[in-house]
Protein backbone atom coordinates (compact mmCIF):
# COMPACT_ATOMS: atom_id res chain seq x y z
CA UNK A 1 0.00 0.00 0.00
CA UNK A 2 1.35 3.29 -1.18
CA UNK A 3 0.40 5.62 2.26
CA UNK A 4 -0.16 8.67 0.79
CA UNK A 5 -1.84 10.77 3.15
CA UNK A 6 -5.17 12.14 1.69
CA UNK A 7 -4.37 15.81 2.79
CA UNK A 8 -1.14 15.40 0.43
CA UNK A 9 -3.29 15.16 -2.73
CA UNK A 10 -6.33 17.65 -2.29
CA UNK A 11 -7.52 16.60 -5.85
CA UNK A 12 -7.38 12.93 -5.30
CA UNK A 13 -9.65 14.02 -1.84
CA UNK A 14 -12.91 14.63 -3.69
CA UNK A 15 -13.44 11.54 -5.46
CA UNK A 16 -12.22 10.00 -2.01
CA UNK A 17 -15.01 11.46 -0.34
CA UNK A 18 -17.75 10.76 -3.31
CA UNK A 19 -16.69 7.77 -3.70
CA UNK A 20 -16.83 7.14 -0.08
CA UNK A 21 -20.49 8.39 0.26
CA UNK A 22 -21.64 6.39 -2.65
CA UNK A 23 -20.12 2.98 -0.66
CA UNK A 24 -22.02 4.22 2.66
CA UNK A 25 -25.37 5.13 0.48
CA UNK A 26 -25.13 1.43 -1.25
CA UNK A 27 -24.41 -0.29 2.49
CA UNK A 28 -27.46 1.86 3.78
CA UNK A 29 -29.89 1.03 1.15
CA UNK A 30 -28.73 -2.47 0.74
CA UNK A 31 -29.05 -2.78 4.41
CA UNK A 32 -32.93 -1.45 4.42
CA UNK A 33 -33.62 -3.78 1.40
CA UNK A 34 -32.64 -6.70 2.89
CA UNK A 35 -34.42 -6.00 6.38
CA UNK A 36 -37.25 -5.49 3.88
CA UNK A 37 -36.76 -8.88 2.69
CA UNK A 38 -36.66 -10.18 6.01
CA UNK A 39 -39.62 -8.45 6.97
CA UNK A 40 -41.68 -10.00 4.05
CA UNK A 41 -40.33 -13.34 4.78
CA UNK A 42 -41.84 -12.96 8.33
CA UNK A 43 -45.43 -11.93 7.28
CA UNK A 44 -47.84 -14.73 8.15
CA UNK A 45 -50.99 -13.76 10.10
CA UNK A 46 -50.54 -16.11 13.15
CA UNK A 47 -46.84 -15.17 13.69
CA UNK A 48 -47.25 -11.45 14.08
CA UNK A 49 -46.75 -9.99 17.60
CA UNK A 50 -50.61 -8.88 18.31
CA UNK A 51 -50.12 -7.29 21.18
CA UNK A 52 -46.82 -5.34 19.79
CA UNK A 53 -48.59 -4.38 16.61
CA UNK A 54 -51.71 -2.62 18.42
CA UNK A 55 -49.67 -0.99 20.80
CA UNK A 56 -47.72 0.64 17.89
CA UNK A 57 -51.00 1.38 16.12
CA UNK A 58 -52.36 3.11 18.80
CA UNK A 59 -49.15 5.51 19.44
CA UNK A 60 -47.82 5.67 16.37
CA UNK A 61 -51.57 6.58 14.53
CA UNK A 62 -53.97 7.92 17.20
CA UNK A 63 -51.53 10.02 18.37
CA UNK A 64 -50.16 11.45 15.24
CA UNK A 65 -53.90 12.66 14.49
CA UNK A 66 -54.05 16.09 16.09
CA UNK A 67 -50.85 17.38 14.63
CA UNK A 68 -51.89 15.70 10.87
CA UNK A 69 -55.29 16.50 11.19
CA UNK A 70 -54.29 20.38 11.90
CA UNK A 71 -51.88 20.09 8.59
CA UNK A 72 -54.17 18.53 6.37
CA UNK A 73 -57.03 21.93 7.53
CA UNK A 74 -53.79 24.62 6.64
CA UNK A 75 -53.21 22.58 3.34
CA UNK A 76 -56.77 22.50 2.04
CA UNK A 77 -57.15 26.12 3.10
CA UNK A 78 -53.60 27.03 1.61
CA UNK A 79 -54.10 25.41 -1.79
CA UNK A 80 -57.58 27.72 -2.50
CA UNK A 81 -55.89 30.95 -1.36
CA UNK A 82 -53.29 29.92 -3.70
CA UNK A 83 -56.26 29.70 -6.43
CA UNK A 84 -58.10 33.17 -5.11
CA UNK A 85 -56.73 35.28 -7.64
CA UNK A 86 -57.21 33.44 -10.88
CA UNK A 87 -60.26 32.65 -9.30
CA UNK A 88 -61.18 36.56 -9.48
CA UNK A 89 -59.63 37.08 -12.12
CA UNK A 90 -61.55 34.97 -14.42
CA UNK A 91 -64.47 34.40 -12.33
CA UNK A 92 -63.74 30.52 -11.89
CA UNK A 93 -65.66 29.49 -8.93
CA UNK A 94 -66.91 26.52 -10.33
CA UNK A 95 -63.52 25.19 -10.69
CA UNK A 96 -62.39 26.37 -7.02
CA UNK A 97 -62.97 23.24 -5.57
CA UNK A 98 -61.30 20.59 -8.03
CA UNK A 99 -58.18 22.62 -8.38
CA UNK A 100 -58.04 22.90 -4.39
CA UNK A 101 -58.74 19.37 -3.91
CA UNK A 102 -57.06 17.56 -7.28
CA UNK A 103 -53.28 18.64 -5.64
CA UNK A 104 -53.72 18.00 -1.97
CA UNK A 105 -55.46 14.66 -2.68
CA UNK A 106 -52.62 13.50 -5.33
CA UNK A 107 -49.89 14.86 -4.27
CA UNK A 108 -49.42 17.64 -1.25
CA UNK A 109 -51.51 15.44 1.02
CA UNK A 110 -49.47 12.32 1.12
CA UNK A 111 -46.09 14.23 0.95
CA UNK A 112 -46.76 16.57 3.83
CA UNK A 113 -48.30 13.97 5.66
CA UNK A 114 -45.46 11.74 5.45
CA UNK A 115 -42.95 14.64 6.10
CA UNK A 116 -44.60 14.96 9.60
CA UNK A 117 -45.24 11.44 10.08
CA UNK A 118 -41.16 11.30 9.43
CA UNK A 119 -39.91 13.94 11.63
CA UNK A 120 -42.99 12.36 14.67
CA UNK A 121 -43.07 8.84 14.11
CA UNK A 122 -40.00 8.06 12.62
CA UNK A 123 -37.23 9.58 14.81
CA UNK A 124 -39.48 8.26 17.67
CA UNK A 125 -39.17 5.01 16.20
CA UNK A 126 -35.03 5.38 15.38
CA UNK A 127 -34.72 6.47 18.91
CA UNK A 128 -36.46 3.63 20.37
CA UNK A 129 -34.87 1.02 18.59
CA UNK A 130 -31.78 2.92 18.71
CA UNK A 131 -31.74 2.69 22.81
CA UNK A 132 -32.87 -0.75 22.49
CA UNK A 133 -29.87 -1.86 20.47
CA UNK A 134 -27.35 0.04 22.64
CA UNK A 135 -28.75 -0.83 26.20
CA UNK A 136 -28.75 -4.32 24.74
CA UNK A 137 -32.15 -5.03 24.55
CA UNK A 138 -31.99 -6.24 21.21
CA UNK A 139 -29.49 -8.97 22.57
CA UNK A 140 -31.38 -9.55 25.69
CA UNK A 141 -34.42 -10.58 23.34
CA UNK A 142 -32.13 -12.79 21.20
CA UNK A 143 -30.81 -14.21 24.15
CA UNK A 144 -34.88 -15.52 24.93
CA UNK A 145 -34.76 -16.64 21.64
CA UNK A 146 -37.17 -13.84 20.21
CA UNK A 147 -36.42 -12.90 16.97
CA UNK A 148 -35.79 -9.18 17.20
CA UNK A 149 -36.85 -8.56 13.29
CA UNK A 150 -39.96 -10.54 13.97
CA UNK A 151 -40.93 -9.03 17.42
CA UNK A 152 -39.64 -5.71 16.98
CA UNK A 153 -39.70 -4.67 13.21
CA UNK A 154 -42.80 -6.65 11.64
CA UNK A 155 -44.93 -4.83 13.79
CA UNK A 156 -43.62 -1.30 13.28
CA UNK A 157 -43.61 -1.76 9.67
CA UNK A 158 -47.31 -3.06 9.24
CA UNK A 159 -48.51 -0.53 12.20
CA UNK A 160 -46.41 2.79 10.05
CA UNK A 161 -47.70 1.59 6.79
CA UNK A 162 -51.19 1.07 7.96
CA UNK A 163 -51.45 4.16 9.97
CA UNK A 164 -49.62 6.19 6.87
CA UNK A 165 -52.80 5.19 4.95
CA UNK A 166 -55.29 5.78 7.62
CA UNK A 167 -54.11 9.01 8.04
CA UNK A 168 -54.16 10.20 4.39
CA UNK A 169 -57.49 9.07 4.43
CA UNK A 170 -58.42 11.27 7.59
CA UNK A 171 -55.62 14.09 6.45
CA UNK A 172 -57.78 14.23 2.62
CA UNK A 173 -61.30 14.72 4.36
CA UNK A 174 -60.56 17.62 6.88
CA UNK A 175 -57.89 19.13 4.16
CA UNK A 176 -61.40 18.86 2.13
CA UNK A 177 -63.46 20.63 5.16
CA UNK A 178 -60.59 23.27 5.04
CA UNK A 179 -60.91 24.27 1.81
CA UNK A 180 -64.90 24.13 1.78
CA UNK A 181 -64.20 26.98 4.87
CA UNK A 182 -61.66 28.75 3.36
CA UNK A 183 -63.40 28.93 0.30
CA UNK A 184 -67.06 29.78 1.79
CA UNK A 185 -64.93 33.17 3.83
CA UNK A 186 -62.23 34.05 1.58
CA UNK A 187 -63.94 34.07 -2.00
CA UNK A 188 -67.71 33.60 -1.27
CA UNK A 189 -67.94 30.25 -2.95
CA UNK A 190 -70.97 28.07 -1.79
CA UNK A 191 -70.19 25.10 0.15
CA UNK A 192 -72.70 23.12 -2.61
CA UNK A 193 -71.01 24.71 -5.87
CA UNK A 194 -67.37 23.78 -4.43
CA UNK A 195 -67.89 20.15 -3.14
CA UNK A 196 -69.45 19.48 -6.60
CA UNK A 197 -66.99 21.35 -8.36
CA UNK A 198 -64.97 18.67 -6.55
CA UNK A 199 -66.99 15.76 -6.71
CA UNK A 200 -67.89 16.09 -10.45
CA UNK A 201 -64.10 16.57 -11.71
CA UNK A 202 -62.58 14.44 -9.43
CA UNK A 203 -61.76 10.54 -10.35
CA UNK A 204 -61.57 8.13 -7.34
CA UNK A 205 -58.35 7.54 -9.06
CA UNK A 206 -57.27 10.89 -7.91
CA UNK A 207 -58.15 9.83 -4.38
CA UNK A 208 -56.45 6.03 -4.70
CA UNK A 209 -53.13 7.37 -6.15
CA UNK A 210 -52.50 9.80 -2.87
CA UNK A 211 -53.33 6.75 -1.18
CA UNK A 212 -51.13 4.33 -2.94
CA UNK A 213 -47.96 6.77 -2.33
CA UNK A 214 -49.37 7.26 1.43
CA UNK A 215 -48.56 3.60 1.44
CA UNK A 216 -45.42 3.47 -0.19
CA UNK A 217 -44.22 6.43 1.99
CA UNK A 218 -45.42 4.64 4.93
CA UNK A 219 -43.40 1.71 3.54
CA UNK A 220 -40.12 4.44 2.83
CA UNK A 221 -40.28 5.71 6.64
CA UNK A 222 -41.02 2.55 8.75
CA UNK A 223 -37.70 1.09 6.94
CA UNK A 224 -35.54 3.82 6.71
CA UNK A 225 -36.76 4.26 10.96
CA UNK A 226 -36.07 0.65 11.38
CA UNK A 227 -32.94 -0.11 9.92
CA UNK A 228 -31.05 2.92 11.42
CA UNK A 229 -32.46 2.17 14.78
CA UNK A 230 -31.15 -1.42 14.84
CA UNK A 231 -28.15 -0.35 13.07
CA UNK A 232 -26.96 2.18 15.96
CA UNK A 233 -23.77 1.67 17.92
CA UNK A 234 -21.52 3.64 20.46
CA UNK A 235 -24.47 4.85 23.22
CA UNK A 236 -25.94 7.76 23.79
CA UNK A 237 -24.72 9.73 21.44
CA UNK A 238 -25.44 7.16 18.47
CA UNK A 239 -28.95 7.06 19.49
CA UNK A 240 -28.99 11.29 18.52
CA UNK A 241 -26.57 9.95 14.94
CA UNK A 242 -29.07 7.18 14.26
CA UNK A 243 -32.15 9.53 14.58
CA UNK A 244 -30.34 12.45 12.60
CA UNK A 245 -29.86 9.97 9.89
CA UNK A 246 -32.87 8.53 9.91
CA UNK A 247 -35.04 11.82 9.11
CA UNK A 248 -32.85 12.68 6.55
CA UNK A 249 -33.05 9.50 5.01
CA UNK A 250 -36.38 8.70 5.11
CA UNK A 251 -37.14 12.52 4.28
CA UNK A 252 -34.65 11.80 0.89
CA UNK A 253 -36.54 8.63 0.18
CA UNK A 254 -40.25 9.75 -0.21
CA UNK A 255 -39.12 12.21 -2.32
CA UNK A 256 -37.46 9.93 -4.40
CA UNK A 257 -40.69 7.65 -4.17
CA UNK A 258 -42.68 10.34 -4.73
CA UNK A 259 -40.70 11.35 -7.97
CA UNK A 260 -41.03 8.03 -9.22
CA UNK A 261 -44.81 7.40 -8.28
CA UNK A 262 -45.81 10.24 -9.77
CA UNK A 263 -44.30 9.48 -13.30
CA UNK A 264 -45.44 5.62 -12.97
CA UNK A 265 -49.33 6.69 -11.20
CA UNK A 266 -50.67 8.92 -14.34
CA UNK B 1 -21.25 -28.07 29.50
CA UNK B 2 -19.30 -24.79 28.49
CA UNK B 3 -16.34 -25.39 26.56
CA UNK B 4 -14.48 -22.79 24.12
CA UNK B 5 -11.56 -23.46 21.90
CA UNK B 6 -9.25 -20.86 19.99
CA UNK B 7 -11.96 -17.95 20.10
CA UNK B 8 -10.53 -15.63 18.23
CA UNK B 9 -12.88 -11.92 17.75
CA UNK B 10 -12.06 -8.64 16.40
CA UNK B 11 -13.92 -5.27 16.19
CA UNK B 12 -11.48 -2.31 15.35
CA UNK B 13 -8.90 -4.26 16.95
CA UNK B 14 -8.37 -7.67 18.21
CA UNK B 15 -10.75 -8.13 21.42
CA UNK B 16 -10.10 -12.22 21.67
CA UNK B 17 -6.83 -14.01 20.77
CA UNK B 18 -7.31 -17.40 21.25
CA UNK B 19 -9.32 -18.03 23.87
CA UNK B 20 -9.79 -21.64 25.41
CA UNK B 21 -11.59 -22.29 28.28
CA UNK B 22 -14.20 -25.03 30.09
CA UNK B 23 -16.62 -24.66 32.37
CA UNK B 24 -17.56 -28.04 33.59
CA UNK B 25 -21.34 -28.73 34.62
CA UNK B 26 -22.13 -27.36 38.26
CA UNK B 27 -19.32 -24.94 38.21
CA UNK B 28 -19.00 -21.27 39.04
CA UNK B 29 -16.75 -20.00 36.99
CA UNK B 30 -15.93 -16.42 37.71
CA UNK B 31 -14.50 -14.55 34.93
CA UNK B 32 -11.92 -11.34 36.06
CA UNK B 33 -10.05 -9.07 34.55
CA UNK B 34 -9.11 -5.03 33.47
CA UNK B 35 -11.64 -3.27 31.55
CA UNK B 36 -12.04 -3.62 28.28
CA UNK B 37 -10.79 -6.85 28.34
CA UNK B 38 -13.58 -8.59 26.28
CA UNK B 39 -15.22 -10.08 29.55
CA UNK B 40 -18.33 -8.82 28.20
CA UNK B 41 -17.61 -9.98 24.55
CA UNK B 42 -17.07 -13.33 25.82
CA UNK B 43 -19.89 -14.04 27.53
CA UNK B 44 -21.59 -13.09 24.33
CA UNK B 45 -19.87 -15.41 22.66
CA UNK B 46 -21.05 -18.19 24.98
CA UNK B 47 -24.92 -17.00 24.01
CA UNK B 48 -24.38 -17.53 20.57
CA UNK B 49 -25.15 -13.85 20.51
CA UNK B 50 -21.24 -12.27 18.72
CA UNK B 51 -20.21 -14.96 16.01
CA UNK B 52 -16.47 -15.13 16.42
CA UNK B 53 -14.45 -15.28 13.63
CA UNK B 54 -12.66 -17.97 14.61
CA UNK B 55 -12.96 -21.35 17.10
CA UNK B 56 -15.56 -23.22 18.15
CA UNK B 57 -17.88 -22.45 20.99
CA UNK B 58 -19.87 -25.89 22.53
CA UNK B 59 -22.70 -25.59 24.59
CA UNK B 60 -24.30 -28.07 26.40
CA UNK B 61 -22.50 -30.39 23.81
CA UNK B 62 -23.55 -28.36 21.25
CA UNK B 63 -21.34 -26.46 18.28
CA UNK B 64 -23.15 -23.00 17.94
CA UNK B 65 -21.50 -22.10 14.75
CA UNK B 66 -23.27 -25.45 13.25
CA UNK B 67 -26.42 -24.71 14.73
CA UNK B 68 -29.21 -23.19 12.59
CA UNK B 69 -31.91 -20.29 14.00
CA UNK B 70 -33.94 -23.23 15.32
CA UNK B 71 -30.83 -24.77 16.67
CA UNK B 72 -29.73 -21.71 18.54
CA UNK B 73 -32.98 -20.60 19.85
CA UNK B 74 -33.35 -23.95 21.33
CA UNK B 75 -29.97 -23.37 23.16
CA UNK B 76 -30.56 -20.02 23.86
CA UNK B 77 -33.29 -21.24 26.14
CA UNK B 78 -31.03 -23.12 28.40
CA UNK B 79 -29.38 -19.94 29.48
CA UNK B 80 -30.09 -16.63 31.29
CA UNK B 81 -28.15 -13.79 30.95
CA UNK B 82 -27.70 -10.39 33.33
CA UNK B 83 -26.29 -7.90 30.87
CA UNK B 84 -23.89 -5.60 32.15
CA UNK B 85 -26.20 -2.12 31.59
CA UNK B 86 -29.16 -4.24 32.58
CA UNK B 87 -31.14 -4.60 29.11
CA UNK B 88 -34.16 -4.30 30.92
CA UNK B 89 -37.68 -3.77 28.69
CA UNK B 90 -39.43 -0.44 29.02
CA UNK B 91 -42.03 -2.46 30.78
CA UNK B 92 -43.13 -2.56 34.47
CA UNK B 93 -40.54 -4.37 36.99
CA UNK B 94 -43.24 -7.54 36.81
CA UNK B 95 -43.65 -7.50 33.09
CA UNK B 96 -39.98 -7.74 32.68
CA UNK B 97 -39.25 -10.14 35.15
CA UNK B 98 -42.52 -12.34 33.95
CA UNK B 99 -41.25 -11.75 30.38
CA UNK B 100 -39.05 -14.70 29.73
CA UNK B 101 -41.75 -17.35 31.58
CA UNK B 102 -44.36 -15.90 29.45
CA UNK B 103 -42.27 -16.43 26.40
CA UNK B 104 -40.85 -19.56 26.65
CA UNK B 105 -43.36 -21.47 28.93
CA UNK B 106 -47.44 -21.36 29.12
CA UNK B 107 -47.65 -21.08 32.49
CA UNK B 108 -51.17 -19.88 34.52
CA UNK B 109 -51.13 -16.17 35.50
CA UNK B 110 -50.95 -17.48 39.16
CA UNK B 111 -47.91 -18.91 39.00
CA UNK B 112 -46.11 -16.22 36.83
CA UNK B 113 -47.17 -13.87 39.58
CA UNK B 114 -46.14 -16.41 42.47
CA UNK B 115 -42.25 -16.72 40.81
CA UNK B 116 -42.41 -12.80 40.18
CA UNK B 117 -42.74 -12.67 44.15
CA UNK B 118 -40.46 -15.15 44.94
CA UNK B 119 -37.65 -13.58 42.92
CA UNK B 120 -37.76 -10.26 43.87
CA UNK B 121 -37.95 -11.21 47.30
CA UNK B 122 -34.51 -12.98 46.59
CA UNK B 123 -32.98 -10.28 45.21
CA UNK B 124 -34.20 -7.90 48.24
CA UNK B 125 -36.73 -6.10 46.37
CA UNK B 126 -40.33 -7.32 47.50
CA UNK B 127 -43.48 -5.15 46.12
CA UNK B 128 -41.67 -3.77 43.64
CA UNK B 129 -43.98 -5.10 40.95
CA UNK B 130 -45.33 -2.32 39.65
CA UNK B 131 -42.66 0.39 39.10
CA UNK B 132 -41.10 1.39 36.73
CA UNK B 133 -37.60 0.12 36.07
CA UNK B 134 -35.96 3.41 34.17
CA UNK B 135 -36.83 5.17 37.97
CA UNK B 136 -34.70 3.10 39.92
CA UNK B 137 -31.40 3.28 41.23
CA UNK B 138 -28.60 1.50 39.07
CA UNK B 139 -28.07 -1.14 41.72
CA UNK B 140 -31.92 -2.09 41.76
CA UNK B 141 -32.01 -2.17 37.69
CA UNK B 142 -29.09 -5.06 38.34
CA UNK B 143 -31.17 -7.11 40.75
CA UNK B 144 -34.12 -6.65 38.51
CA UNK B 145 -31.66 -8.30 36.02
CA UNK B 146 -31.13 -10.67 37.89
CA UNK B 147 -34.89 -11.72 38.71
CA UNK B 148 -35.28 -11.93 35.19
CA UNK B 149 -32.44 -13.66 34.06
CA UNK B 150 -32.87 -16.49 36.78
CA UNK B 151 -37.03 -16.81 36.54
CA UNK B 152 -36.88 -19.35 33.82
CA UNK B 153 -34.71 -21.60 35.79
CA UNK B 154 -32.08 -22.21 33.16
CA UNK B 155 -29.20 -24.15 33.98
CA UNK B 156 -26.74 -22.02 32.63
CA UNK B 157 -26.76 -18.50 33.99
CA UNK B 158 -24.26 -15.86 32.79
CA UNK B 159 -24.28 -12.70 35.20
CA UNK B 160 -22.26 -9.41 33.58
CA UNK B 161 -21.24 -7.28 36.62
CA UNK B 162 -23.88 -8.86 38.77
CA UNK B 163 -22.60 -6.38 41.37
CA UNK B 164 -21.43 -3.53 39.73
CA UNK B 165 -22.88 -0.42 41.86
CA UNK B 166 -24.10 -2.60 44.85
CA UNK B 167 -23.29 -1.84 48.66
CA UNK B 168 -21.33 -4.46 49.80
CA UNK B 169 -24.70 -5.99 51.99
CA UNK B 170 -26.30 -6.13 48.58
CA UNK B 171 -23.42 -7.28 47.28
CA UNK B 172 -23.14 -10.29 49.40
CA UNK B 173 -26.85 -11.32 48.80
CA UNK B 174 -26.58 -11.71 45.93
CA UNK B 175 -23.42 -13.79 45.52
CA UNK B 176 -25.40 -15.60 48.43
CA UNK B 177 -28.07 -15.99 46.24
CA UNK B 178 -26.05 -17.34 43.22
CA UNK B 179 -24.16 -20.12 44.85
CA UNK B 180 -27.30 -21.21 46.64
CA UNK B 181 -28.95 -21.53 43.58
CA UNK B 182 -26.27 -23.41 41.64
CA UNK B 183 -25.97 -25.60 45.10
CA UNK B 184 -30.07 -26.46 44.91
CA UNK B 185 -30.09 -26.79 41.13
CA UNK B 186 -26.90 -27.65 40.10
CA UNK B 187 -26.77 -24.90 37.61
CA UNK B 188 -23.67 -23.84 35.65
CA UNK B 189 -22.86 -20.07 36.14
CA UNK B 190 -19.78 -17.68 34.72
CA UNK B 191 -19.89 -14.64 36.27
CA UNK B 192 -17.60 -11.49 35.57
CA UNK B 193 -16.83 -9.40 38.11
CA UNK B 194 -14.63 -6.60 39.13
CA UNK B 195 -15.16 -7.35 42.79
CA UNK B 196 -12.06 -9.95 42.81
CA UNK B 197 -12.33 -10.93 46.24
CA UNK B 198 -16.37 -10.91 46.71
CA UNK B 199 -16.40 -13.07 43.77
CA UNK B 200 -13.72 -15.75 44.77
CA UNK B 201 -15.50 -16.33 47.83
CA UNK B 202 -18.11 -18.33 45.68
CA UNK B 203 -16.10 -19.40 42.59
CA UNK B 204 -14.95 -23.04 41.76
CA UNK B 205 -13.00 -21.63 39.08
CA UNK B 206 -11.15 -18.55 38.03
CA UNK B 207 -10.28 -17.04 34.79
CA UNK B 208 -8.31 -14.09 34.11
CA UNK B 209 -8.86 -12.18 30.84
CA UNK B 210 -5.92 -9.31 29.82
CA UNK B 211 -5.58 -8.07 26.63
CA UNK B 212 -7.93 -10.64 24.88
CA UNK B 213 -6.05 -13.86 26.02
CA UNK B 214 -6.84 -16.21 29.18
CA UNK B 215 -3.24 -15.63 31.20
CA UNK B 216 -5.01 -17.31 34.32
CA UNK B 217 -7.08 -20.08 34.44
CA UNK B 218 -7.93 -22.42 37.62
CA UNK B 219 -8.86 -22.52 41.14
CA UNK B 220 -9.92 -19.98 43.01
CA UNK B 221 -6.89 -20.89 45.67
CA UNK B 222 -4.40 -20.74 42.62
CA UNK B 223 -5.57 -17.50 41.86
CA UNK B 224 -4.84 -16.08 45.03
CA UNK B 225 -1.44 -17.87 45.34
CA UNK B 226 -0.74 -17.35 41.71
CA UNK B 227 2.95 -15.44 40.73
CA UNK B 228 2.17 -14.37 37.24
CA UNK B 229 2.41 -10.59 38.00
CA UNK B 230 -0.42 -9.39 36.39
CA UNK B 231 -2.70 -11.57 38.12
CA UNK B 232 -1.08 -11.24 41.58
CA UNK B 233 -1.75 -7.58 41.03
CA UNK B 234 -5.07 -7.88 39.65
CA UNK B 235 -6.31 -10.48 42.57
CA UNK B 236 -4.45 -8.18 45.43
CA UNK B 237 -5.63 -5.19 44.24
CA UNK B 238 -1.23 -3.89 43.77
CA UNK B 239 -0.88 -0.71 42.11
CA UNK B 240 2.92 -2.04 41.40
CA UNK B 241 2.76 -4.03 38.39
CA UNK B 242 1.95 -4.91 34.66
CA UNK B 243 -1.35 -3.30 34.58
N1 LIG C 1 -20.24 -4.15 19.39
C1 LIG C 1 -18.98 -3.68 19.46
N2 LIG C 1 -18.48 -2.92 18.46
C2 LIG C 1 -17.21 -2.46 18.50
N3 LIG C 1 -16.37 -2.68 19.52
C3 LIG C 1 -16.79 -3.41 20.57
C4 LIG C 1 -18.12 -3.95 20.59
N4 LIG C 1 -18.28 -4.64 21.74
C5 LIG C 1 -17.10 -4.53 22.41
N5 LIG C 1 -16.20 -3.80 21.71
C6 LIG C 1 -14.82 -3.50 22.12
O1 LIG C 1 -14.23 -4.67 22.62
C7 LIG C 1 -13.41 -4.39 23.74
C8 LIG C 1 -13.79 -5.29 24.91
O2 LIG C 1 -15.07 -4.91 25.37
P1 LIG C 1 -15.79 -5.62 26.60
O3 LIG C 1 -15.85 -7.08 26.36
O4 LIG C 1 -17.08 -4.92 26.81
O5 LIG C 1 -14.80 -5.31 27.81
P2 LIG C 1 -14.97 -5.70 29.34
O6 LIG C 1 -13.86 -6.66 29.64
O7 LIG C 1 -14.80 -4.42 30.10
O8 LIG C 1 -16.33 -6.29 29.53
C9 LIG C 1 -13.56 -2.91 24.03
O9 LIG C 1 -12.42 -2.26 23.55
C10 LIG C 1 -14.79 -2.51 23.27
O10 LIG C 1 -14.65 -1.20 22.80
MG1 LIG D 1 -17.93 -5.66 30.38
Amino acid sequence: MSATPSSARPLLAIPRRIGLVVIALADQLGGAGMLLGQVLVRLRPRRIDRYELFRNLHRMGVRSLPIIAATAAFTGGIMVIQAAPFVEKYNAKNFVGWAATFTTFRELGPLLIALIFNGRVGANNTAELGTMKVTDQVDALRALAIDPVGYLVVPRVIAMVVMMVALCVIGDAVALGGAVLTADLLLDVDPRIFLSSALERLDTWDFLVGLIKSLLFGLMIALMSCYYGLATRGGAPGVGRAVNASVVASAAGVFVADYLSTFVLE
Amino acid sequence: MIRLEDIHKRYRSPVLRGIDLHVPAGCIYALIGPGASGKSVLLKVVAGLVRPERGKVYVDGEELGELDDLGLASVRRKIGMLFQNYALFDMTVFENIAFPLRRLYDLPDTEVRERVAERLARVALPGTEDRDPSRMSGGQKKRIGVARATVARPPIVLYDEPTAGLDPVTSQKIYDLIRDEQRAQGTTVMVISSDVSGVLSIADRVGMLHEGELVFDGTAEEARDSTIPAVRQFVHGLVEGPL
